[in-house]
C-alpha cells in the first residue's frame, strides 16, 4: 500500500472526477472569459490594450466572483457531504488517522482550486490569441518590458493568486467541518464570504481580511500590461504574511474540530 | 497481536453527552470466534458503544481492546483486523458499487481485484456491480455494505443491523456466508439486530444493554434455558379442571392453551412428579415438556420495553 495520504488523495480525486459540479465550475470560469472577451473594450482601457491586458482583466472578472464561489463551494461540500450522507463513517473505520483525511480533503480542494485557476487562465490566453498579441510592452518613460519578462510577471503573479485562493479553500473546508449539512455549508460558504466583503470597508476591517488580495495580482498585472509602473513590494508581502495566516489558522482550526468531533449522527 | 486476547473488550467505558450518560461504565468480552449479539431498547446506547469501537465517537473514560491492541494507542493496527457496517449503510451513490468496493479496498492492505470480485460473487451483486449505487435497493445496499466489511479478510467483523430492509432469502443467505465464514476462517462477530429471532438463532452469545448498563450477558442457550417451572402438557382425552388444581399445593396455576394443551406453572422444578400426579389422577398424557422461552421473552423480562433495538 503506498503512503496512505497518497491514497487518500487518489480517492478524492477519483471522488470529484465523477462529479458534476467542478466540471461545471470550469465551464462558468470560461463562459466568464467568453462574456469578458466581448466586453473587455468597454469595461476596461487595459483589457483591449493587448493580450496581457486582456489575461489580466479576465482574471480579474473571474476571481471577482465566479471563482471565488466555486472554490468555496467545492471545498464546504468536502465534508459536509460526506458527514451528511454518512459515507465519513466508513471512511473513518478503516485504518485511517482522522488528520489524515483531513489533509488529503485539504489537499483536493487545493487541488481543485489550481486546476479552476490553471483552466480559467489558459481559456483567457486562448481568447487573447484570438485578438490580440502577447508581445513587448513600454512604460510611459520609454522603459520596454519584453514579451519574456512580462511572462515572468504573469506566472510569478499567477503563482501569487493561489495564496489568498488557498486561505479561501481552508475557509471552505472549516465551514464544511462545522456545518455538517451541504446545502447549509454552502450557503454558510457564500453568505459569509459576501457578508464579510460587504461589512469589511465599514467596519475599518479591509486591512486584516484577506479576501481582498483575491485578485490583487492581476490587478497589478493588469498595470503592467498598460507599461504603468507596478509595486509589487511592500503590498505583496502583506498579502503572503495575511493570506498565510489566515489559511493556517483555517486549516488547523478545522482540524482540531474534526479531530475530535462526535460523528455518530 | 495477541492471538489470546478477545476479539473485543470494553473495560468501563463511558460516554457522556453533557450531562446525559450515554453508556456508563460498560465492560465486555468477546472472546475469538464467537458470534456476539447486542440488544437494547432504542436509546439504549448501542450505537454509541458501537461507534465508539472505530473511534467515531470519542469515550469519555475506558479502554477499548482489539485483540489486545488499544484503539487509542495504535488505531491503524487495531482497525486492521476488523471489518464494519455502522448504522444505515452509506455509499458515494455517483459512483458504481464496484468502485465504493475499490475506493475502501484502496485504505486497506493487499486487496487484490480477485478478492473484489470474489466478495462481489458471494454478496449476489456481481451482475450489478457496475451499476450505480443511487440504482441500489436497500437490500442491495446492505449486502454491498456487509462485502465492504469483509473486505481485507478482517478477523474480526462489526454489524450494525445488516439485514434491515433485505428479503428473508437474502437475509439467510447473508447469515449462511457468515456461518461458514465463522467456521471456516474463525471469524469473530458482534452482531445488533433488530430481529430477536436472528440473533437467537445467529448467535452464540449475547449482550442486553440497558440505559447505557450492560444488564445480561452470556450465552444464548444458557439465557435461553428452558423454565422448568413452567411445563406444557398435551392431553389426550379431559383436561385437568380446577378441582384437580386446588388439590395440589405444588401447581400454583394452569392455563389452557389450546383445547387439548395446558401450561402450568408449578412451586419447584419437578415435572417427574407433575408427570406422575396427572397419570395417577387418570389423565392420559400425549406430551409434556418444560416451556422455552424464546429472547423477546427474556429481553422484554429483562428490560421491560418493546424490543426495539
Amino acid at each position: 500500500m503506498s503512503s496512505p495520504l497518497l491514497t487518500l488523495l487518489r480517492n478524492e480525486v477519483a471522488k470529484a472526477a465523477r462529479r458534476k459540479l467542478p466540471y461545471f465550475g470550469i465551464l462558468a470560469a470560461g463562459l466568464g472569459c467568453v462574456i469578458t472577451y466581448f466586453v473587455a473594450g468597454r469595461l476596461s482601457n487595459a483589457a483591449a490594450t493587448n493580450a496581457w491586458g486582456y489575461v489580466a482583466f479576465s482574471m480579474q472578472v473571474v476571481f471577482a466572483d465566479i471563482g471565488p464561489i466555486f472554490v468555496v463551494v467545492f471545498a464546504a461540500l468536502l465534508l459536509a457531504e460526506e458527514t451528511s450522507a454518512g459515507t465519513i463513517r466508513a471512511a473513518l473505520a478503516a485504518p485511517v488517522h482522522r488528520w489524515e483525511l483531513y489533509l488529503a480533503k485539504a489537499v483536493a480542494g487545493l487541488l481543485y482550486m489550481m486546476v479552476f485557476s490553471a483552466a480559467a487562465l489558459l481559456f483567457s490566453a486562448a481568447l487573447a490569441k484570438l485578438h490580440y498579441h502577447f508581445g513587448a510592452v513600454g512604460d510611459s518613460l520609454g522603459v520596454v518590458y519584453s514579451r519574456n519578462h512580462l511572462m515572468q510577471q504573469f506566472l510569478l503573479g499567477y503563482a501569487l493568486s493561489w495564496i489568498p485562493l488557498a486561505a479561501l479553500v481552508m475557509y471552505g473546508l472549516l465551514i464544511s467541518t462545522l456545518v455538517r449539512s451541504p446545502g447549509a455549508a454552502v450557503a454558510v460558504g457564500i453568505s459569509t464570504l459576501y457578508l464579510i466583503d460587504f461589512t469589511k470597508p465599514l467596519l475599518g476591517l479591509d486591512p486584516y481580511i484577506f479576501t481582498r488580495y483575491i485578485d490583487y495580482s492581476w490587478l497589478n498585472l493588469a498595470q503592467i500590461a498598460q507599461g504603468m509602473d507596478y509595486q509589487w513590494c511592500p503590498e505583496v508581502w502583506k498579502m503572503v504574511k495575511l493570506s498565510g495566516v489566515s489559511a493556517v489558522v483555517a486549516f488547523v482550526t478545522g482540524l482540531v474540530v474534526f479531530v475530535r468531533q462526535d460523528l455518530n449522527h | 497481536m495477541m492471538e489470546s486476547a478477545p476479539a473485543l473488550a470494553l473495560e468501563e467505558v463511558s460516554k457522556r453527552f453533557g450531562r446525559f450518560a450515554a453508556v456508563d461504565r460498560l465492560s465486555l468480552q468477546i472472546e475469538p470466534g464467537h458470534l456476539a449479539g447486542f440488544l437494547g431498547p432504542n436509546g439504549a446506547g448501542k450505537s454509541t458503544t458501537l461507534y465508539m469501537i472505530p473511534r467515531l465517537v470519542r469515550p469519555t473514560n475506558g479502554r477499548i481492546r482489539i485483540f489486545g491492541v488499544d484503539i487509542w494507542k495504535d488505531f491503524k493496527r487495531a482497525i486492521r483486523s476488523v471489518g464494519i457496517t455502522v448504522e444505515a449503510p452509506a455509499f458515494y451513490e455517483y459512483l458504481s458499487g464496484r468502485k465504493n468496493l475499490e475506493l475502501a479496498a484502496r485504505l486497506l492492505d493487499h486487496v487484490s481485484p480477485r478478492e473484489i470480485d470474489e466478495i462481489l460473487e458471494r454478496i449476489g451483486l456481481a451482475e450489478r456491480q457496475h451499476d450505480r449505487v443511487r440504482v441500489y435497493s436497500t437490500g442491495m445496499k446492505q449486502r454491498l455494505d456487509v462485502g465492504r466489511a469483509l473486505l481485507g479478510r478482517p478477523r474480526f467483523l462489526i454489524l450494525d443491523e445488516p439485514t434491515n430492509g433485505m428479503d428473508p432469502e437474502g437475509t439467510q443467505e447473508i447469515l449462511s456466508f457468515l456461518r461458514e465464514k465463522v467456521r471456516n476462517d474463525g471469524l469473530t462477530i458482534f452482531i445488533s439486530s433488530h430481529l430477536m429471532s436472528e440473533i437467537e438463532e445467529f448467535c452464540d452469545t449475547v449482550f442486553v444493554i440497558h440505559r447505557g448498563h450492560l444488564v445480561v450477558s452470556g450465552s444464548v442457550k444458557e439465557l435461553l434455558k428452558p423454565h422448568e417451572r413452567i411445563v406444557r402438557v398435551t392431553f389426550q382425552g379431559r383436561i385437568p379442571d380446577g378441582d384437580f388444581i386446588s388439590r395440589h399445593q405444588q401447581i400454583r396455576k394452569a392455563e389452557p392453551v389450546t383445547a387439548d394443551t395446558v401450561e402450568i406453572t408449578l412451586a419447584q422444578d419437578d415435572s417427574a412428579w407433575l408427570n406422575q400426579c396427572l397419570h395417577q389422577a387418570g389423565f392420559r398424557v400425549s406430551a409434556l415438556a418444560p416451556k422455552q422461552k424464546t429472547l423477546k421473552e427474556f429481553f422484554l423480562s429483562i428490560t421491560g420495553d418493546k424490543p426495539h433495538v
